[in-house]
């Protein structure tokens, strides 16, 4: 992930008013994490497991702040429980911003589930997602996820692949 | 085969005392029976209680909440069977240190709300205290009496700095209810969007801020 990229999703972030990021880290969107680390504007809050970062968005959104949830897309299977109970159940939304392992071009055997379980994880989940693989599409695409998220209260994701990742 | 309760301390009683302590505080609390009666104990507090029915979620989310209100105290009503799915948010709690946070585990040692099968805290062995503790939530106390329970959740409330975890072993038989006097409970009627609703609208006006406002027309 370049730098540009990676200021990119930060701009959106910003953009969206989003304080908050709970994150576990990978290896695709490696800078994302320090860089969040390092925003003055935003708290990060490090997670056990994706359901558990999910969940802390979900209490940030009742307080009236904005977080984001970052991880790989792997994530999305660990945080499948919490994020339909909260978005299907109580309409309490969590906007994450997940690398997308596994898709075409994928050269590690152990990430080949993640692709494949994704994208229909995300449409069981009622999740509508944009696969960004272009730098100029992030900034918009974060901002995007949260106006829909918060109109709708479900989940909605950005997904960077392609070269943004790579 | 029926197992002895967790305790002679009956989690209404405790719910009681606790509720006593609160007034303009967040509360964000687990599903099954703990449901319904903090509905009964606590009627001060319906609108400020976040109603879930999940295991693990519920401490997470009061720490999101801690986090996005800083000046604010949240209580997390978590129980036995909701932090064993999730143990690792003692360890977030021991990095965060959220100062604003009371975390209370109605450990009962069973899931009551399918019917009362063990969990792992029945053994004895499994000691969540202890795991709080080393995960680095130093103010994490095992209670067993009402007085006790009274008093932890005290300095929970009144400690600024760092999070407290209060494992109250609790009776929560239909039996031990009846026998210690408390009213009949009865099931909350309202599903989870409503107690979002409800919760949230009480956030706003409370914080003078628009969490689910209206759409801009545009």
């Amino acid at each position: 992930m370049t730098p540009t990229a990676v200021q990119a999703v930060i701009a959106g972030l910003e953009r969206a008013g989003v304080t908050v990021a709970s994150y576990l880290p990978d290896s695709l969107l490696e800078p994302l994490y320090p860089a969040l680390d390092a925003h003055p504007g935003i708290r990060t809050i490090p997670c056990t497991n994706e359901g558990e970062g999910a969940a802390v968005c979900g209490g940030v959104f009742l307080s009236g702040k904005r977080a984001v949830l970052c991880m790989e897309n792997s994530g999305l299977r660990a945080a499948a429980e919490p994020l339909a109970r909260m978005g299907l159940g109580s309409g309490i939304p969590v906007v994450m911003v997940m690398s997308y392992r596994g898709e075409l071009g994928e050269n590690n055997w152990w990430a080949v589930p993640h692709g494949i379980t994704m994208e229909p994880l995300l449409a069981a989940l009622r999740i509508p997602h944009r696969v960004v693989r272009e730098e100029a599409g992030i900034e918009q695409a974060v901002v995007d996820a949260y106006e829909w998220s918060y109109s709708a209260y479900q989940h909605s994701a950005v997904v960077l692949g392609g070269s943004v990742v790579r | 085969m029926t197992a002895a309760p967790a305790s002679s301390m009956t989690r209404f009683s405790a719910m009681e005392a606790l509720a006593g302590m609160l007034s303009d505080e967040l509360v964000v609390l687990s599903l099954g029976g703990a449901v319904d009666e903090w509905y009964t104990a606590a009627p001060h507090l319906r609108e400020a209680s976040l109603f879930q029915q999940q295991l693990g979620c519920v401490t997470p989310q009061a720490l999101g909440l801690a986090v996005g209100l800083p000046h604010r105290r949240v209580v997390s009503l978590d129980t036995d069977g909701g932090l064993l799915f999730n143990l690792g948010v003692l360890a977030t709690l021991g990095n965060e240190q959220p100062g604003n946070l009371l975390v209370v585990v109605w450990d009962n040692e069973r899931y009551q709300s399918i019917g009362g099968p063990r969990t792992h805290t029945s053994s004895g062995t499994v000691d969540l205290a202890a795991i709080a503790r080393g995960a680095g939530v130093v103010r994490a106390n095992t209670v067993r009496d009402v007085g006790a329970f009274a008093a932890a959740c005290a300095a929970g409330l009144a400690d600024t700095g760092a999070p407290h975890v209060v494992v109250a072993k609790v009776d929560t038989s239909p039996e031990g209810h009846v026998a210690a006097g408390h009213p009949v409970v009865r099931r909350k009627h309202s599903d989870g969007r409503e107690d979002t609703y409800r919760f949230v609208r009480h956030v706003e006006a409370t914080e003078g801020v628009t969490i689910m406002g209206p759409s801009e027309h545009n």
